[in-house]
């Protein structure tokens, strides 16, 4: 509001209404962007750094030069601007917008011409007209008379003689400079942006017989920042980098959960630069406004991967009916028995083939920026057929500081092969110990307890265990 | 894309609409090189597979689908040599663009893009800022048209146009006066579109496959159960209600369903971008009005047909489940996907926009059932005065008795017979049962049982408690009080066991009679 004020003071000022040539040329130039040679560098953070290009014909001395075709979304205080002798003064990011509201108010004081058109006969009729105020409906002045634009209801057309200087159709940056050198000079503006993000999708099509499967990674991108960055460079830069601006921070997106088992130490055969992996394309793109583009990164054939079942149960849980276990596809990121790649964060899908062999979708699971060599465990979705009911049996209390629990967990298995599950009973805190189980448990850490049960095809299981709680 | 095997095709009659744009003035730059674009206008072949919400419940609201559909189409293209911009025309207007998968052209993809910036007034304006339209009035009194050229100087808030007069705004004259503009610039489209960028040294001839995720579809599993005269068994039937509440209607589709419960994720999408065209004015308040004008009426908004929900279909649907088990002719099969269950409908239909359908998918005629009146409470529990106990029918889902398949989770309905005519008992919900489970399940019709609860005495951590139950039936029930609450029971005047961590007292009732349990409960 303030810029907006100064601008208008100093065009009250200096020279209202700048002249301007009459009429611009009636054909814009083949190309409509003023884009020049453009480069998006896109981090997942929503921010996105664009570095455009530009050659301008420069005239010697003070210039106002303007910049369309940078991004609506534009950090107008991350802009920068260089080029050979070029020295700036003040740049500006002008949102006094052109509408017809505004513009009349610009005209107030000046004059415009009036075509009034006769009802009845079609007869056309010029005259000058000074606008006197525009508020709540315009007064003018004609000759001698003072009149309300359109009182009567006529057809009137308002003829402006131009475009007031400081209006313009869209947001627009400008830079005032001051170069050494005249004719045209290539400059670089560089600006950082919301509206552009990124984030990887995987394809994974897992084969239960032979316990392999394909993966394809796409990079997506997509382009909301109200501009369409033409024929680009463009880099992908898995991870986020600290912005800047407090207000992001509400928008900043949860933490990818779960997935990672153990994170792997392999280092990825791909460009890296501090923590980042970079994925630069391979070609120029053109990225248009409002446009989800999808590149291919990864294609890798025959990882092996295994259909594993998890449940959880919560302390001192027990459910009224059997619940279906987790069903996990468990596989590795490692370049020995893994995908071999570093996997930036995204959506893996998983698709299985029906009995007509057609792909179809299974579940998915989101993953974090996963480094190459991590073991991964991603829930898909319930098993229909393998189901575990727990049941505290009975919870006695020893003496005033001591509880004994014990525990039935009954686990089932409809399906036609035997399924191994992964037990864990949830909530131990540490001081639980387990007095007796009727099978040996892994004690996971301090809270967690992990049987790992085989279920029998069409069979079932059951574990018993008994805890001993002190407090 | 390798994952779905690559098909080429022999050369046959061409399919698709081939556009060459060569310099186009007025198309985007990207596509001022020359560029072919190769519109697949629709599927040749599509398979549909409907998700469902695995919260919902009751009938569908066709504008609010929270379930999903994964759709594979088949599609014959014949692309020409060089760079191409494919576009695929007529798929879900709920596509998710990143779960698209395009297969078939082999390496010649290079990227796939949707882009969701659609052909409105407001949104063709906006592409001609800065360049050259027609400015056409037609005359009112003489009918008299005339045309002159114009540059779009603003188009978000009200038009500005300069012409060789000067700078006027669109429809603040009173005039009859619109703006004509010469092409529909290349990246507007009239849907979302979905399209790939591809590019081979020698035309092709390919059969691609399309697949993607899209939102707007949900199923239900709707069970109606029939009771026998005799009580003992019911004839158990199961409609698969497919729904579409997307403007894309499938033709011919294999149709399938997938039960059980699957893991999703929060995708952003791009919503589609339209406007209308923005007529602000100058300030226009005439002396005539008052300082406190009413607003102009706000403009009478044309219902859009597409919207309309088709109501009959559902109505329909709520008929055929009122009455008893029909005869049907179609039913959907299953067979098992990974950890889930799938449903496919035997023969190609017709998946419609905005509609629903409905098939079989369960009929069992005779699933043995024993019945069951529960009393579930606290141990401490008491009732001001005596209440029903809840009706239980208790199932084994097992070949022998009947049943022995999967059952995804839905509602039913419960009817019996009576005078040759169904009667409904009541209605319920059930969870995705698996194969050798035991069912329990609650139509909430009333029990013949009715209870009185109350604590008879207390000292110190020893209280003593009293269940009467009473039946006002002719035939005798069984009956199971289920009694939370980790203490001891001692002293009972009747067998009560610990099972699956309650107290449960498991007797009969005889008929038209009572029976009184009474124990004292020590907490730990």
């Amino acid at each position: 509001m303030r810029r907006l004020a100064l601008g208008i003071a100093l065009v009250a000022a200096a020279s209202p209404l700048v002249a301007q040539s009459a009429i611009q040329p009636v054909l814009p130039g083949a190309s409509r962007t003023a884009q020049g040679d453009v480069a998006v560098t896109i981090y997942n953070n929503d921010t996105a750094l664009v570095q455009d290009r530009r050659e301008l014909a420069l005239a010697v001395g003070r210039t106002v030069q303007d910049f369309p075709d940078v991004s609506a979304r534009i950090r107008p205080e991350t802009v920068t601007l260089t080029g050979n002798g070029i020295g700036i003064i003040e740049q500006n990011f002008d949102f006094d917008l052109l509408t017809p509201a505004a513009m009349m108010q610009k005209a107030v004081g000046e004059t415009v011409t009036l075509v009034r058109t006769n009802p009845a006969t079609g007869a056309e009729v010029r005259e000058r007209a000074r606008i006197l105020a525009a508020n709540s409906g315009v007064v003018m002045q004609i000759g001698d008379r003072i009149e309300v634009l359109r009182d009567d209801g006529l057809p009137t057309r308002v003829i402006f003689d131009r475009v007031p200087a400081q209006l313009r159709a869209r947001p627009t940056l400008s830079v005032t400079l001051r170069a050494s050198s005249g004719g045209r000079q290539a400059v670089t503006l560089n600006y950082l942006t919301r509206g552009l993000g990124w984030s990887a999708d995987y394809v994974a099509l897992f084969n239960e017989t032979n316990g392999l499967m394909d993966v394809q990674g796409w990079i997506t991108l997509n382009n909301q920042s109200g501009t369409p960055y033409i024929n680009a460079r463009t880099l992908l830069v898995a991870g986020a980098v600290a912005s800047a601006d407090q207000q992001q921070q509400r928008y900043r997106p949860q933490p990818p959960r779960g997935g990672m088992v153990q994170a792997g130490t392999e280092t990825a055969n791909r460009e890296r630069l501090g923590g980042f992996y970079l994925y630069p394309l391979a070609e120029r793109t053109t990225i248009a406004d409002k446009q989800t583009k999808q590149v291919s990164f990864l294609d890798v054939h025959d990882a092996p991967a295994a259909r594993g079942y998890e449940y959880r149960n919560a302390w001192l849980g027990t459910s009224q009916e059997p619940v279906s276990a987790n069903s996990v596809l468990r596989f590795s990121s490692a370049a020995g028995g893994g995908l071999g790649d570093a996997l930036p964060a995204g959506v893996v899908r998983v698709y299985q083939r029906d009995a007509r062999g057609n792909p179809q979708f299974v579940g998915e699971h989101r993953i974090g920026h996963t480094p190459m060599g991590s073991s991964l465990s991603l829930a898909t979705g319930e098993a229909f057929d393998v189901k575990v009911r727990a049941v505290v049996e009975e919870r006695t209390r020893v003496n005033d500081s001591r509880w004994k629990t014990r525990m039935r967990y009954d686990l089932t298995n409809a399906g036609p092969k035997p399924v191994i599950v992964d037990l864990v009973q949830d909530g131990l805190w540490g001081d639980t110990r387990i007095a007796a189980e009727s099978m040996v448990s892994e004690r996971k850490d301090a809270d967690r307890a992990l049987w790992r049960v085989t279920v029998p095809a069409n069979g079932a299981t059951q574990v018993t265990a008994t805890f001993d709680t002190r407090y | 894309m390798i994952l779905w095997q690559l098909k080429k095709v022999r050369p046959s009659t061409s399919s698709g609409r081939v556009v060459l744009f060569g310099m186009a003035i007025f198309s985007f730059p990207a596509l001022a090189s020359a560029q072919t674009i190769v519109v697949s206008p629709k599927a040749d072949k599509v398979a549909v597979t409907v998700y469902r919400d695995p919260n919902g419940s009751g009938a569908m609201d066709l504008g609010w689908l929270e379930g999903f559909a994964l759709i594979t189409e088949t599609r014959r293209v014949s692309l020409p040599a060089g760079e191409v911009d494919l576009r695929f025309e007529g798929v879900a207007g709920g596509l998710i663009p990143q779960s698209a998968v395009v297969s078939g052209l082999g390496d010649a993809v290079s990227e796939k893009n949707r882009d969701a910036k659609l052909l409105s007034p407001g949104t063709l304006i906006d592409a001609y800022l800065g360049q050259r339209v027609h400015l056409r009035r037609t005359s009112k009194a003489t009918g008299k048209v005339t045309e002159q050229e114009a540059i779009v100087r603003a188009s978000g808030n009200g038009i500005v146009v300069q012409t060789e007069t000067g700078v006027e705004v669109l429809r603040c004259t009173g005039l009859n006066e619109t703006l004509l503009v010469p092409h529909v610039p290349a990246d507007l489209s009239a849907k979302p579109t979905l399209s790939v960028r591809a590019r081979s040294d020698r035309p092709v001839e390919a059969e691609v496959t399309l697949t993607y995720l899209t939102s707007n579809f949900d199923w239900r599993a709707h069970y109606v159960a029939t009771l026998a005269p005799d009580g003992k068994t019911l004839s158990l039937f199961a409609w698969l209600t497919l729904a579409n509440g997307d403007e894309t209607g499938f033709v011919n589709a294999d149709t399938m369903a997938v039960a059980g419960r699957l893991n999703r994720e929060q995708v952003e999408r791009l919503e589609p971008e339209t406007r209308s065209i923005s007529l602000n004015c100058w300030p226009m308040q005439r002396t005539h009005q008052t300082s406190s004008g009413a607003p102009p009426p706000e403009p009478e908004y044309e219902r859009d047909g597409d919207d309309a929900i088709f109501v009959t279909g559902s109505r329909i649907a709520r008929r055929d489940l009122e009455a008893a088990s029909p005869v049907t002719l179609l039913k959907a099969e299953q067979e098992n996907l990974g950890d889930l269950k799938l449903y496919r409908i035997p023969l190609p239909v017709t998946v419609a926009a905005n509609s629903q359908k409905q098939v079989a998918m369960i009929e069992q005629p005779a699933a043995r059932l024993a019945r069951l009146v529960v009393w579930q409470r606290s141990f401490d529990a008491s009732t001001e005065e005596a209440e029903l106990a809840e009706q239980i029918l208790l199932f084994e889902n097992r070949e022998k008795d009947g049943l022995g398949l999967p059952l995804p989770a839905g509602s039913f309905t419960l009817y019996t017979t009576r005078d040759g005519q169904p009667f409904l008992l009541g209605e319920g919900r059930m969870t995705d049962r698996a194969v050798g489970e035991k069912v329990e399940v609650g139509p909430d019709t009333p029990s013949s049982v009715r209870v009185v609860q109350r604590e008879l005495s207390r000292k110190d951590d020893i209280r003593r408690f009293e269940i009467v139950a009473t039946n006002d039936s002719p035939v005798s029930q069984r009956f199971e009080a289920r009694l939370d609450g980790g203490g001891k029971v001692e002293g009972a005047n009747s067998k009560i066991v610990r099972r699956d961590g309650q107290w449960v007292w498991a007797t009969s009732i005889p008929a038209n009679g009572s029976r009184t349990l009474t124990f004292r409960y020590r907490a730990n």
